[in-house]
């Protein structure tokens, strides 16, 4: 076996990546991104359009949602401010239990 | 090609309706793009940028914020996984061109190394896969990737060669010389 053909026939028995779980504190920081994003150029769809849409609300989400405010405010990302979010970027594992945030949901538990 | 986009990946009615509530900044949607593909593009993105776990974190993420930018061009003729593996495929070369391109490829005194007639027959694929990683990991990282971009992504010396604005030559050399090193690294590694 020459060289060359030792080294690809190694090469090509570990070219398929093992299945790993992403970092749920980068899950998390890729979705803020997003969401940022998102923001930037535009208002989101508003809660109330997620809600009737079948997206399930997290407790604060659900209260904007249900706040007698205007849709605009409805369609800004309450993330941004949430303890959730924080936590969801910094911590793996991060201790959060909110049903239906996002941030909880990233996380490899 | 085992690692990458498998051609013919399903579209799923459920990928069509995803893309489309992401279009309307659905969060729900958005967070449902991260919960149920992040795995995939990272898995593949760390594995072919191996050690460099931080490096790999930030391009994945750089993946997910192309895509959202480029979501209106997706038109369902692949999965959206499929489509998303596409792009951290572009990445993922971009990365390989640009760092053999600030790299020098000069050689470092590996010596000539012919170790290559026994490899041993009872060793399983899995052990040979984990040392050949493990042999990878070791190697210089211009010389690392060479082997990763000639042998994973399929790319010809001349390609390489053309991406990274050096000669042909000096890629052959390099490349020569990657092999040795890896012959070399692989009779220490155990």
């Amino acid at each position: 076996m020459s060289n060359e053909e030792f080294v690809q026939h190694l090469m090509l028995i570990a070219e398929a990546p093992e299945p790993v779980r992403a970092p749920s504190t980068l899950k998390s920081r890729i979705y803020s991104a997003l969401q940022q994003e998102q923001s930037g150029t535009g208002p989101l769809r508003s809660l109330t359009q997620t809600a009737a849409g079948g997206g399930r609300l997290c407790v604060f989400e659900k209260l904007v949602q249900i706040a007698p405010v205007g849709e605009a405010m409805k369609s800004r990302n309450p993330c941004r401010v949430c303890h959730a979010r924080v936590l969801g970027e910094r911590v793996e594992g991060a201790p959060i239990w909110w049903p239906n945030c996002p941030y909880v949901r990233f996380q490899n538990r | 090609m085992a690692a990458s986009p498998e051609p013919g990946a399903a579209v799923e009615s459920s990928d069509l309706q995803l893309a489309e509530l992401v279009r309307q900044k659905d969060r729900k949607a958005t967070s449902d793009l991260v919960a149920l593909h992040a795995d995939a593009v990272y898995a593949y993105i760390a594995h072919r940028l191996q050690p460099n776990k931080t490096h790999a974190e930030d391009l994945t993420q750089e993946v997910f914020v192309a895509a959202l930018r480029s979501i209106d061009g997706y038109r369902g003729t692949s999965s959206i996984r499929y489509w998303l593996l596409g792009i951290a495929r572009h990445a993922v070369q971009d990365h390989y061109r640009q760092s053999l391109k600030e790299a020098s490829l000069e050689d470092t005194g590996v010596t000539g190394v012919t170790v290559n007639d026994n490899l041993p027959e009872r060793i399983d694929d899995e052990r040979q896969r984990e040392r050949t990683e493990r042999v990878l990991n070791r190697m210089r990282q211009d010389y690392s990737v060479l082997l990763r971009w000639r042998y994973w992504e399929n790319k010809s010396t001349a390609e390489m060669a053309a991406l990274t604005q050096k000669s042909d030559k000096a890629v052959e050399r390099a490349l020569a010389r990657a092999r040795r090193q890896f012959s070399e690294l692989w009779k220490e590694t155990l």
